[in-house]
């Protein structure tokens, strides 16, 4: 046999070659979760965790290296930028802890206001610029920046911890090295779920020991974030990607299962994400909150809001709608200060005006639930309720909600989604009024795999949660000598379907 | 699986402190994670392949955008560069070996007088008199070329002696298989067409299909020939640029020049257009290309095909 492909990759100046790439960061092709080489990576970093977990110091030190690596190669010279943001947040919450009165609400504006310029700044200042250019006639140059992998979710974090700080819920954390655990801890780093200090600080002290059960959970969260991200999203966002290039050149039927290809997407990705993220940061002996609870199975949009990147929407209800004044300071503020809160959720997620108009579509949506809700509380209500919750009526209406939410949704995604608000309006025309249903035929005949993939993401995405926790408990039966098998199984399956080229994660960007 | 109160999940642990974990659990998990992900990448490196039960295992693509390494670089890169890291440059090399003896051989064929040398087709500015054998190769719009390319080859005395038409293909497809080594083995060429990158309009992963256009560059063997550009119905993310790197110097027309009528996918040029478009190709060719063929003006439109035609799908939608 002849073995020189192996010796020759192997060799010395490849070896030497490949470290030296490694040691290089690139901004264009930040280092995923799913990249193997990430993966086999984190796998090495594992066995040297394993010597050092006992000591509490060593190991926070050692977490924190690896995560400041992992931070480098996706950002490089913006490792500075976050580690300024890092110490200026840690000294102003000791300062707000310390002062009183007016002094401390000034350090909380400061330390806030710190915070959210780096953001302004990067993410936002082109849309400022166009937006001045376009109202005032002026000809200022766009800045094209780079945006900082991961700011809008260590700036959310950054700012969760002053306020909590600043509201007694937790004490300034004096141990500089404990609060870069907590801000640069890689798993949640760049696209969240968005940890909350109260919540994770404990955490840094004393994590969870790392029993059979732990390492099969975490083993089983990574598998299948990796099977959601490269196999299913993947898959689907090459139609979707496709169709909205112009959507105005296909059929209403395209368009309508394109709706549906980055609903799914835009699910499996981030889920993806989050699965991986937990599964790691669980490996490790901490535990990240959930971030999804099958979203596209709430009944209703306020439910919906509940089960959807659950750490932010409750980041935008702890430290946004409550503030304003929630629902305490009457019926009209309290719709006012839903639509600022879903408006600020749009925009966080881009600069662009179509994520403002899906924030307020969804802000929208949510004032009408609520008054629907009410509406139904009401004598009148009542009666209707009543008639609501015979077993006759409950079952459809259920599944008729459901339905109308998920399309809802689904809509609303296509704004998220399309390049433009022409391309998003041309999309919704063309499946209004050029749909026959000889497009879903053709359609058949030419994409199979496009629908059986569809099929695949709507089986499991309705799937009845019971079922799918039975068939979890018995999966992670298998001894944990097999996982290797079942990794290896997963990562050649991953291969043998998926393209040649990865999306990055959909919320990357954001 | 995502609740976080429902059973099976991670708040079911009943864990103490980290202290009393299992050290060998934690490297069995280091294990489980690293050797899986090594092991896909030994076997994407090697030239093996595995097939069960009649399905062959594929191989993971380093360096399309997943990864990348130094050695792939947008320029200066070498073939004996990609064979250490990219599998379809490995998977390749019985053919490039085999593609390597296969020097174009003279060859008469129909009654035409073919060439019978190449070192003229080596000068940057040759004008070539003789008649050619010639072949078309490219995606979808191949399908639509090979009518005005038919009547412009009966018209200068060439013969259209194939056309293959890879629908939904990109370069990676036509790179990594071996289809052309044995097309040009089979119709001996001395003049070929390359058409494609319709499909590739907003491929982001540039880097690695410049490799995979450079490989099929080599492909072609030294026979004459000219790269088409895909006909833009949008501005694309760079392919453009990148089939034209790759290609010799003086060989890449650029399509998206033009402005052509199209089909009713709003993509693909209609009738009209691919003449348009095969007009202008010709009137470039006779007067800018590298290795310029007579192609006058046919006077006659639309004559009959006697070409093979060679049509295939990719086997997967491998779309933007």
């Amino acid at each position: 046999m002849n073995f020189s492909w192996f010796t020759d990759t192997f060799s010395a100046e490849h070896l030497r070659v490949a470290v030296l790439d490694a040691l290089r960061y690139s901004t264009k092709e930040p280092w995923f979760f799913t990249e193997f080489t990430f993966l086999a990576t984190f796998g090495i970093f594992l066995l040297g965790y394993a010597l050092l977990f006992k000591q509490e110091w060593l190991r926070k030190v050692y977490i924190i290296l690896f995560s400041l690596f992992f931070y480098y190669k996706s950002s490089g010279p913006f490792l500075l930028l976050f580690g300024l943001m890092i110490v200026s947040d840690y000294l102003f919450a000791i300062q707000i802890e310390k002062a009183q009165g007016r002094k401390r609400k000034l350090y909380v504006w400061l330390a806030i206001g710190y915070s959210l310029s780096f953001l302004l700044y990067f993410k936002y200042v082109d849309f400022f610029i166009a937006n001045c250019n376009n109202l005032l006639h002026t000809d200022f140059s766009a800045k094209s920046l780079f945006l900082p992998i991961g700011i809008s979710f260590y700036t959310f974090q950054s700012i969760s911890y002053i306020l909590d700080v600043y509201r007694k819920d937790i004490p300034a954390t004096k141990d500089f090295v404990d609060y870069t655990f907590y801000m640069t801890f890689f798993p949640h780093l760049v696209a969240g779920p968005i940890v909350r200090a109260k919540d994770f600080l404990p955490q840094i002290f004393q994590p969870q020991a790392i029993n059979t059960t732990l390492f099969k959970d975490s083993i089983f969260r990574i598998i299948i974030g990796l099977v959601k991200k490269l196999f299913i999203a993947d898959y689907l966002a090459k139609y979707a990607d496709l169709v909205h290039l112009a959507p105005s050149a296909y059929s209403g039927g395209e368009n309508l299962l394109a709706m549906y290809a980055y609903t799914f997407q835009i699910y499996f990705d981030f889920s993806g994400y989050s699965d991986i993220a937990i599964g790691i940061a669980l490996m490790l002996g901490y535990k990240l909150k959930e971030n999804f609870d099958n979203p596209y199975t709430a009944s209703n949009i306020t439910i919906f809001w509940r089960k959807w990147h659950i750490s932010l929407s409750s980041w935008l209800r702890d430290y946004i709608y409550i503030p304003l004044g929630g629902n305490r300071k009457g019926e009209v503020n309290m719709y006012v200060f839903l639509f600022i809160t879903m408006l600020v959720g749009g925009f966080w997620h881009g600069a662009d005006w179509r994520f403002v108009f899906w924030g307020f579509a969804h802000g929208a949506a949510l004032a009408f639930h609520k008054a629907w809700s009410t509406l139904l509380e009401t004598k009148e209500g009542a009666k209707a309720e009543h008639s609501v919750n015979s077993p006759w009526y409950a079952f459809p209406a259920k599944i008729g909600n459901t339905l109308l939410t998920f399309h809802f949704v689904a809509v609303c995604w296509i704004f998220f989604r399309a390049r433009s608000f022409q391309s998003a309006y041309d999309s919704i025309r063309t499946m209004l009024f050029k749909s026959q249903w000889v497009d879903f035929q053709g359609f058949w005949f030419s994409r199979p795999e496009i629908v059986i993939m569809l099929c695949v993401a709507a089986s499991i995405v309705f799937f009845p949660v019971v079922i799918k926790q039975q068939l979890f408990g018995w999966i992670k039966k298998i001894p944990a000598w097999l996982w290797i098998f079942i990794m290896l199984f997963a990562l050649q399956i991953i291969t043998q379907f998926r393209d040649d080229v990865v999306q990055p994660f959909i919320y990357f960007q954001f | 699986m995502e609740s976080s109160n429902k059973p099976n999940t991670i708040n079911d642990h009943s864990l103490g402190p980290i202290e009393g974990s299992s050290r060998g659990l934690i490297v069995w998990a280091g294990l489980v994670i690293a050797i899986p992900s090594l092991l896909i990448f030994i076997f994407s490196i090697s030239p093996y392949t595995i097939t069960i039960a009649g399905w062959e295992l594929k191989k993971f693509q380093w360096g399309t955008g997943l990864e990348s390494t130094s050695i792939e670089n947008e320029e200066g890169l070498t073939e004996q560069d990609t064979t250490s890291f990219q599998p379809f440059a490995v998977t390749d090399t019985a053919t490039t070996l085999t593609i390597d003896s296969l020097n174009p051989q003279p060859a008469s064929a129909g009654g035409f007088k073919v060439s019978t040398t190449l070192t003229p087709f080596f000068n940057p500015i040759f004008n070539d008199t003789t008649k050619h054998r010639v072949l078309l190769i490219g995606d979808s719009e191949a399908g639509g070329l090979r009518y005005p390319l038919n009547d412009y080859c009966l018209a200068n005395g060439h013969k259209l002696v194939a056309c293959v038409e890879w629908y939904s293909a990109t370069v990676f497809n036509f790179a990594k298989a071996d289809t052309i080594a044995r097309i040009i083995q089979q119709y001996k060429p001395t003049y070929v067409f390359v058409v494609m990158g319709l499909n590739e309009l907003f491929a982001k992963d540039l880097k690695a299909r410049s490799s995979a256009a450079r490989l099929l560059a080599k492909k072609l063997q030294g026979i004459p020939y000219t790269w088409i550009g895909p006909a833009n119905w949008e501005e694309d993310f760079g392919i453009n640029d990148v089939f034209a790197r790759a290609a010799d110097e003086g060989t890449y027309f650029y399509t998206k020049q033009l402005v052509l009528p199209r089909a009713d996918d709003g993509r693909h040029p209609n009738n009209k257009g691919y003449r348009i478009w095969m007009d202008s190709l010709a009137g470039w060719i006779n007067t800018s290309a590298k290795w310029r063929i007579p192609l006058k003006t046919p006077t006659k439109r639309a004559r009959p095909l006697k070409s093979d035609i060679i049509m295939m799908n990719a086997a997967k939608f491998r779309g933007y």
